[in-house]
């Protein structure tokens, strides 16, 4: 190792003024960091007031469990949003793929494959469009918003083509195990011989979420692979310079995306026990929304998975409680219209630093 | 004659219709600081761009230590002991001093998780070596730093890997007086190691201060290479604006 030795030391010769400048640039930074986690935790904890005083079926456990339900599907493909979006990158894709994963794990059920290999199927339909959206996007060099946007409407028209755009029904109890099912899910034959559910367990796609909220956390904060995906978003000409394989990390996170898709679509389908074409549709908009509300920056470079998973639960909430409160679906496409445009506008100011 | 530590030979490079280089040949020895010259345009990003893998030359050769070589990528550059600290200064402004250092060939463990602990320990011994203090955390984003400590830390990358050949294009242009006095010292220290070192710089003054050599470059080509000692500012003045050597 090198010994070097230099007399000026550069922290000698700065002026007041500069470190105090440089003082202020830290401090900025941490604070907006902590700012924009703790807005969002805020804004979940008003949104769960507010519609538990408008409401008087909004804070209980069926309620709970159903909001639980709803804000997995969001989680997952926010989750895989957040390594896109992390690269600098955006999957428009994703609320088609899932349709066409599950009515692929559906038909394939269908036509007499066990239905572990059926969803798996699913899934790995799923990955293949996120593996086309990378090659288009490293490859080809189309921008990544035109990428997926050609695989939103590929996706969706193949789905409809191959189903006839009917739902595909009749797939059998078990199909529905996965959406439905739950782990220690205790039930007892009561003396009216009706089953009485003693303690609702936890729900699969629940268990699913956490798993893959967990793992992805980890990928992203621990591991060779993750600090590449924050390094491509926040330079990616230093990335490539340095050494990093740019091209086969953007690859891989929408490779992670089509997956997360097609597992989203196989667990949708799953619950409703029946493939519908037409399921999923501005499913990307919750969640590159719930990114951005947990702080995931458009711009690349920034972003967490548990700052995702608070505003997939934001989002999910806020759904729910218009729901509950009987404000109708035109009234709450506005308003979820309005809160994507208001985080995305934070997002903006955030940095213009 | 000495191997050369560096030979670039007939390099030629055409991006579309402009010729960037036109059969250039350079040398560079160990202990040995190159300064290279030249308008903007002549090609002096371009060459040094190629052997330090950004770029492909369409037609030359490269010989470290009088051995052909091929340099396709950042990788392999690095993996023949060359590092480069680029003009534009290239961290990844969102990670940390220990990311940016370590990026690209960060150090695991043995079940393949990020070696933090061993990285920032590191990275913040190399950079006590520069005596660069006041960087208030090796963890905070290199955002959040001076002009100089993002320079240091782009050259800690490069004396924390013992490069042999290290490339600096303009390493001082976005750099007050005091922290171009921080590199200068880094650069002689450097070169007494035995490094050789490619030095691009529009400051004459610098350059005749650390080079012990000038290559000037006009149009692509190179039009003079002489010792630091046997010529003035003046002479390599009119080199770099009339192309022709000193009468
Ligand atoms: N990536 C590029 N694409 C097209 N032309 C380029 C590129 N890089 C450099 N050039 C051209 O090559 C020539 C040499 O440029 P450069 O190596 O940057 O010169 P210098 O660093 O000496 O100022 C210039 O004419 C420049 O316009
Ligand atoms: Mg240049």
């Amino acid at each position: 190792m090198t010994d070097l030795s230099s007399p000026k030391a550069p922290a000698d010769h700065l002026s007041a003024q500069e470190l105090a400048d440089h003082k202020a640039r830290v401090m900025n930074d941490k604070k907006k960091d902590l700012i924009q986690k703790f807005a969002a935790l805020a804004s979940l904890l008003l949104l769960i007031v507010v519609f538990s005083a408008t409401s008087d079926a909004f804070f209980s456990v069926s309620n709970g469990m159903t909001i639980g339900l709803q804000v997995t599907s969001i989680a997952y493909l926010g989750i895989a949003a957040t390594c896109v979006i992390i690269t600098g990158g955006i999957d428009l894709s994703v609320g088609s793929v899932l349709a066409l994963s599950g009515v692929v794990a559906a038909l394939a059920v269908k036509a007499g494959v066990p239905i572990p290999l059926g969803m798996l199927a699913g899934i790995l339909v799923g990955g293949f469009c996120g593996f086309l959206n990378g090659v288009c996007v490293t490859q080809l060099k189309l921008p990544p918003f035109i990428a997926t946007l050609g695989m939103m409407l590929v996706a969706r028209g193949v789905a409809l083509q191959i189903t006839g755009a009917r739902a595909v029904s009749g797939l059998g109890e078990a199909f529905g195990e996965l959406g439905n099912g739950a782990l220690f899910r205790v039930v007892r034959i009561g003396s009216d011989g009706f089953p009485d559910v003693i303690f609702p367990g936890i729900p699969y796609p629940v268990i699913i979420m956490v798993v893959l909220a967990l793992g992805v956390s980890i990928m992203l904060s621990r591991t060779t692979l993750g600090r590449h995906i924050y390094a491509v978003g926040s330079n990616t000409e230093a990335a490539r310079l340095s050494g990093v394989n740019v091209n086969r990390v953007t690859l891989f996170t929408y490779v992670l995306s089509g997956t997360c898709a097609g597992l989203t679509g196989c667990v949708l389908m799953s619950r409703l026990v029946t493939a519908q074409p037409n399921e999923g549709v501005m499913y990307e908009l919750d969640a590159i929304a719930s990114a951005v509300i947990g702080g995931t920056s458009l711009i690349g470079g920034v972003g967490s998975i548990s700052g995702t998973v608070i505003g997939a639960f934001v989002i999910g909430i806020l759904r729910n409680g218009l729901n509950m409160n009987g404000v109708s679906a035109f009234t709450q496409q506005i308003i979820i219209g309005l809160v994507i445009l208001l985080t995305v506008w934070i997002d903006q100011l955030r940095n213009r630093r | 004659m000495r191997t050369p530590l560096i030979e670039m030979r007939n390099i030629h490079k055409q991006f579309g219709g402009v010729v960037a280089l036109d059969d250039v040949s350079v040398t560079l020895h160990r202990g040995e600081v190159v300064g290279l010259l030249g308008h903007n345009g002549a090609g002096k990003s371009t060459l040094i761009k190629i052997l330090s893998g950004a770029y492909e030359a369409d037609g030359g050769e490269i010989l470290v230590d009088g051995a052909p070589v091929t340099i396709r990528s950042p990788r392999d550059a690095r993996a023949n002991g060359i590092e480069t600290i680029y003009q534009t200064l290239a961290l990844a402004d969102n990670l940390d001093a220990v990311a940016n250092v370590f990026l690209g060939r960060e150090i695991v463990t043995s079940l393949g998780r990020l070696n933090d602990a061993a990285m920032e320990h590191a990275t913040s011994d190399v950079l006590a070596k520069l005596k660069v203090v006041d960087l208030k955390s090796v963890r905070a984003p290199v955002s959040s730093l001076s002009g100089g400590q993002r320079q240091s830390i782009a050259i800690a990358r490069a004396i924390h890997f013992q490069a042999q050949i290290l490339i600096m294009d303009e390493p001082c242009a976005a750099l007050g007086p005091q922290e171009t006095a921080m590199v200068a010292n880094v650069i002689q220290e450097l070169k007494r190691q035995g490094l050789g070192i490619f030095l691009i710089s529009h400051d004459l003054h610098d350059v005749f201060a650390l080079a012990d050599r000038l290559t000037v470059m006009k149009g692509g080509r190179v039009v003079g290479d002489c010792h630091t000692a046997d010529v003035t500012q003046d002479d390599v003045l009119a080199m770099i604006i009339t192309g022709r050597p000193p009468a």
